[in-house]
């Protein structure tokens, strides 16, 4: 799969999640250009074009970054902070999905500028029911940033 | 032996010739008094003034303002078709001859590359008058030239600047009327759900029209600012595979396909130097056309391309309609419809949409068809580096 | 147990604001709707200041660009600014569909941005689907009274 154009980056570490998610993705026909990460460290390499990904440009971002907050090697608010504050992608959407009931969790997210936070139901039905709801309001409710790929730096001169 | 700007004024008494101002760049008196006579002898009723060195030349070329300048190759420390840097420095269009004694063919040349306008020999001097004669109808013919040039230049500027407003008067306008349309047309369809049954017969008549008329200058007021929009950008041209466009057409006509039962065929198709949007305008607009103006039987369209010497000409086929000769330029006029609202919908923009693209890339398109036997559309596209405007608009 | 729910809508067009309650009267959600007319009022209300010192926190805003005597974006720029605006989500509304607008909104700390439709059902299924996600979907901090 072309890494350069996804619509979706998941960042779950758990199997049972993203499978949930993809299948509900795909019941709305969301799913075609997901991609998949399973740590802090591997999203940021992504966001950042870096490591592995250095191929990929900050002209072409997902259009949706699902993020779940109980991640290894780089938890999930650390990578909304560095994706907030850094200039080059604070713009791309980032929804918090996470299992956490903490209201200061909630309340951080937004501080550091989440799009949106959600509360992943324990009920199987639900998270479908869920992620769909959350996949058409981002993917086609939304007007993501970046929709022709062209970078912000471009626009700064005007 | 020198003389320092001698000017001499003679009136001869032959047939009457425009006045004549020659400048003679000569270091020699005797010379200078012989070109003189041959001028006069011709009959031109000459004024002559006579320079030698290059701070004279220099200085008398702008203040005399002459017709000619008649100078000699060998001056001393400078030589006479070195004047013509001096004119070129001062921006003057004089026509300059040399004079000259022996004067090999090589130098000839290298003196008519250099810039002078025609060379004489002295012991041919003869030939001078003819060479000046014939240096003053070419600049003059050039002077015309240039005139008729500038006044073209300066036509061709104003047609662009009216051109430009109207577009952009266009543009603006279709803009600035979405929004007041907008408040129209929510509003009278609120008013039709929220009152229809509730006031009399005649109301909810005039309801339903005031609405359908809201809705339909919505389409056209969009149809309209796409239309100027054509015309407002000059997009950046690219290597554009029609291939990837016309997937990515194919795929928004999805659902007209699938309700008509459409059958479309595409050829391996070309990359080409244009732009990605205004390409997909262009196939989206032909494939739809054909697969809305479809007879009983399921539309069949077909997409092909061949490769001339200087461009690449596309066709694209269907089994509709068909349209009679006699329309067959109109329908590429803006809004012109050939059918009833009833009958097919849409504002008659799409085919103009796409003539305003293709126009301006240097290719043509037009539409080989008969009534009720399907139509072919045919466009060319200049092969990149083909002799072919770069970009759209000045 | 959830609570009423309140939104601000700061759009100088009151046609445009009684569609949005148009569009969301008889939702489940029961949304209680604010409006203002321009940015300088928006600030006010949101800050509490003078005539709105009474005025409740919303949970969610809905934000048009064009607006007289402070412009959208330098309503989303105040917000998103003061430690505690920022938290309130904001959903730029706009019939502008340049990517300027759209970039910049976002860089400012714009949720995210709906294009309002021109069609009357667009608009409606836009306003509730903002309305269902929102209030609905997504959880959002407490804004107390």
């Amino acid at each position: 799969m072309s890494a350069t154009e996804v619509d979706i980056l998941l960042v779950d570490d758990s199997q049972e999640d993203v499978d949930l998610t993809l299948h509900a993705l795909r019941t709305e026909n969301l799913a075609n250009r997901v991609f998949v990460a399973r740590d802090g460290e591997e999203a940021l390499e992504f966001l950042f074009c870096s490591g592995p990904y250095a191929h990929r440009s900050f002209d072409h971002p997902p259009k949706l970054v699902l993020l779940d907050l109980k991640l290894p090697k780089v938890d999930g608010m650390e990578v909304l902070e560095r994706v907030k504050s850094d200039v080059r992608t604070r713009i791309v959407p980032v929804v918090l999905m996470t299992s956490s009931r903490e209201e200061r969790d909630l309340v951080r997210g937004y501080d550091l500028g989440v799009n949106s936070y959600l509360q992943k139901p324990v009920d199987f039905d639900e998270f479908r029911k869920m992620v769909k709801l959350l996949g058409l309001y981002w993917l086609v409710t939304n007007r993501p940033p970046l929709a022709n790929g062209k970078s912000t730096t471009a626009k700064q001169g005007s | 032996m020198s003389s320092a700007g001698t000017k001499l004024e003679i009136q001869v008494a032959a047939e009457p010739q425009p006045k004549l101002r020659a400048l003679l760049v000569e270091d020699n008196e005797v010379d200078a008094e012989l070109m003189s006579r041959a001028l006069r002898k011709e009959g031109f009723d000459v004024c002559i003034a006579v320079v030698q060195t290059a701070v004279e030349f220099r200085q008398r070329v702008k203040e005399e303002s002459p017709d000619i300048i008649l100078a000699d190759y060998n001056l001393g420390d400078w030589r006479g078709v070195e004047a013509v840097e001096i004119l070129h420095g001062e921006s003057l269009d004089i026509p300059l001859i040399i004079v000259t004694g022996a004067l090999g063919d090589v130098n000839a040349v290298e003196c008519i590359k250099q810039g002078a306008t025609d060379y004489v020999l002295k012991d041919g001097l003869a030939r001078l008058p003819e060479a000046i004669r014939r240096a003053l109808r070419e600049k003059h013919e050039r002077h015309l030239r240039h005139q008729v040039e500038e006044d073209l230049a300066r036509k061709v500027d104003e047609l662009a600047r009216s051109n430009a407003d109207l577009e952009q008067f266009a543009y603006i306008a279709s803009h600035d009327l979405q929004e007041p349309l907008r408040m129209v047309a929510a509003y009278t369809q609120l008013l039709s759900e929220r009152y229809t049954g509730k006031l009399d017969e005649n109301a909810d008549k005039f309801l339903g029209y005031a609405s359908e008329g809201a809705l339909r200058m919505q389409v056209l007021v969009k149809d309209l600012l796409a239309f100027s929009r054509v015309g407002r950008n000059c997009p950046p041209r690219d290597n554009i595979d029609c291939n990837a466009v016309m997937k990515e057409v194919l795929q928004s006509l999805a659902s007209a396909i699938q309700e008509s039962g459409a059958v479309v065929n595409c050829a391996e198709l070309p990359t080409v130097w244009a732009d990605h949007t205004q390409m997909t305008q262009v196939f989206q607009n032909l494939i739809g056309n054909a697969i809305k103006f479809r007879e009983k039987a399921p539309p069949i369209v077909s997409i092909e391309v061949e490769k001339a010497e200087q461009h690449w000409l596309f066709s694209v086929k269907d089994n509709g309609i068909g349209i009679a000769p006699e329309y067959a330029e109109n329908i590429f006029v803006a809004f012109q419809r050939l059918h009833a609202r009833s009958e097919y919908p849409g504002n008659g923009i799409g085919l103009a949409i796409v003539k305003k693209i293709i126009e301006p890339y240097g290719g043509k398109i037009w539409v080989e068809s008969q009534a009720g036997a399907g139509s072919t559309f045919k466009f060319t596209l200049p092969l990149r580096g083909a002799n072919a405007p770069e970009g759209a608009r000045p | 147990m959830k609570s009423i729910p309140h939104l601000l809508v700061v759009d100088d067009n009151p046609a445009d604001v009684i569609l949005v309650r148009e569009a969301l009267a008889g939702s489940v959600h029961r949304s209680r709707i604010h409006s203002v007319e321009d940015g300088v009022e928006a600030m006010a209300f949101l800050n509490r200041k003078e005539k709105h010192a009474n005025a409740i926190r919303p949970d969610l805003v809905i934000l048009d660009l064009n607006l007289p005597k402070k412009a959208g974006l330098a309503v989303l720029a105040a917000m998103k600014a003061g430690p505690e605006l920022r938290r309130i989500p904001v959903v730029i509304f706009s019939t502008s569909r340049l990517s300027e607008d759209i970039v910049r909104s976002y860089e400012l700390g714009g949720n995210c941005y709906v294009n309002k439709p021109g069609n009357l059902d667009e608009f409606f299924s836009a306003m509730k689907a903002i309305e269902e996600f929102w209030f609905g979907t997504a959880s959002l901090p407490r804004q107390g009274e």
